[in-house]
């Protein structure tokens, strides 16, 4: 598992789409500009949605891989 | 309100040609990969639902306002969440897809395909999410599934309807492309499962092996059932006559293709089996038969009433491209031009139709879901086009 520094970490775990992108939004729009949230889903849908979502508005998603504890993405506010 | 509507709800409007706006939220990939197929013309439009977070006003406005809104996603909540904004919009007539795109997937529509009156019934079950065909033959209240999937509950219902009872089974092959569902029914019905040995021989679960040229019963005074071994899209590839009048053809003969003989790995090898059982099984068949395929490749192929028949003589006719070519080494030439890659998922799903991996059920969804990729013909063509 790859592992990098974060400025908040955002547990989606359980949770169906469209939350875990609804509460990673939410959490995004609290944060400065080149900061890095960590979110945890479970959601297997999260895994495209959530690239989708990046590529869409524009923040970078820096890691996105599935791990024993879920689909863990670290996620860099434009 | 929001109404959830169930995936043989938006099938019949589908085949109704109803005007409506099918609206899929998911995102583009996913989308892109699988989509809802309609025997008909209809309005698709795909907004993610996380466009809708972003950008709301934006997002409704690429909505048409006089029509009828179906929103599909993933799971079902999604669609809701987008229902809920268009209806916060003055949208008054917006419905949302029960348990996501993965029940249109397993969905399964049945049509009659023989008269009313007939000493048996012939029924197609036709699957939208996968193109693919199961086959229904009821006789004095028993039921043969030919090439059932793993909707249990259709099955039943179906059987439950129909006042008869599922007793038995049959494979044309061991499946790559969708998870049988031949165990499941046997293990809740009783009903016999069979098969070929050169598909299923180490298979887990019980089955009577056929060879070429046995002959079951529908029912005790019913049809026959005669066997017919076709080895070429697998090695134990079967075709099933039915009264000397349909052919059950599973992947060896589609409408306007032969079932690819690439997916094992033995291209040449499997490729020589089949141009064999082309020339010595199919070419030789009393051209009058009507062949009831296991998969489609368009709707197009399908008549008025959807059902996908046609004789054999209308096959070989219309795709003397494959059905006309003369020679061994030519054949597997056209073979050879057509290889395309198969899904990955392909290798796991033979092993759970040999009952050598039970994943969980989510799993077996997952794996499921998306279009067959079994037809030899269409890919160098669609290449080039």
């Amino acid at each position: 598992m790859s592992e990098m520094n974060f400025d908040q970490v955002l547990d989606c775990k359980g949770m169906n789409c469209p939350l875990p992108v609804i509460k990673t939004k939410k959490a995004i729009d609290t944060m400065d500009s080149g900061q890095v949230l960590k979110m945890i889903a479970t959601d297997p849908g999260s895994k495209n949605d959530i690239s989708a979502w990046a590529s869409r508005t524009g923040h970078e998603l820096l890691i996105n891989e599935q791990t024993d504890e879920g689909y863990v993405f670290f996620i860099k506010k434009k | 309100m929001l109404t959830p509507y169930s995936a043989n709800e938006l099938f019949n409007w589908l085949r109704q040609k109803d005007d409506f706006l099918l609206l899929d939220v998911r995102n583009e990939e996913d989308f892109g990969r699988f989509q809802v197929e309609s025997p008909y013309k209809v309005h698709m439009l795909n907004v993610p639902y996380f466009d809708f977070m972003e950008e709301e006003e934006a997002s409704v406005a690429k909505v048409p306002r006089n029509k009828k809104i179906k929103v599909v996603c993933a799971k079902e909540g999604s669609a809701q969440y987008v229902g809920e904004i268009l209806e916060s919009h003055g949208f008054d007539d917006v419905g949302y897809l029960k348990e996501g795109i993965v029940s249109w997937g397993n969905m399964l529509a049945p049509v009659r395909v023989n008269d009313e009156g007939e000493a048996y019934e012939v029924w197609q079950f036709i699957r939208p999410g996968k193109a693919s065909l199961s086959w229904g033959l009821i006789s004095e209240g028993e039921l043969s599934i030919f090439d059932p999937s793993r909707n249990l509950e259709f099955y039943e219902e179906f059987a439950a309807e129909h006042g008869c009872k599922i007793t038995q089974t049959f494979e044309t092959h061991l499946q790559a492309d969708y998870i049988s569902g031949s165990r499941f029914i046997s293990k809740a019905t009783g009903s016999k499962v069979f098969g070929h040995s050169g598909d299923f021989m180490g298979a887990s679960f019980d089955y009577t092996a056929v060879q070429n040229g046995d002959i079951f019963k529908a029912s005790p005074k019913g049809p026959d059932i005669e066997v017919v071994h076709s080895p070429g899209h697998t090695p134990g590839s079967t075709c099933y006559k039915i009264d000397d009048t349909y052919v059950v053809s599973g992947d060896t003969i589609f409408l306007v293709s032969l079932g690819r003989p690439d997916l094992g790995g033995k291209a040449v090898e499997w490729a020589g089996m089949l141009y064999e059982t082309m020339t010595k099984k199919i070419r030789t068949m009393d051209p009058t038969l009507q062949i009831l395929p296991g998969h489609y490749i368009e709707w197009a192929e399908a008549d008025e009433n959807l059902v996908f028949m046609d004789t054999l003589q209308n096959i070989l006719d219309s795709n003397a491209a494959i059905y006309g070519i003369s020679s061994e080494a030519d054949f597997v030439e056209f073979i050879k031009q057509n290889i395309r890659k198969q899904p990955d998922v392909y290798a796991e799903i033979r092993k759970v139709n040999a009952g050598w991996l039970d994943p969980e059920d989510d799993e077996q969804s997952s794996m499921d879901l998306g279009k067959n990729e079994c037809a030899a013909s269409a890919y160098a063509a669609q290449q080039s086009a």
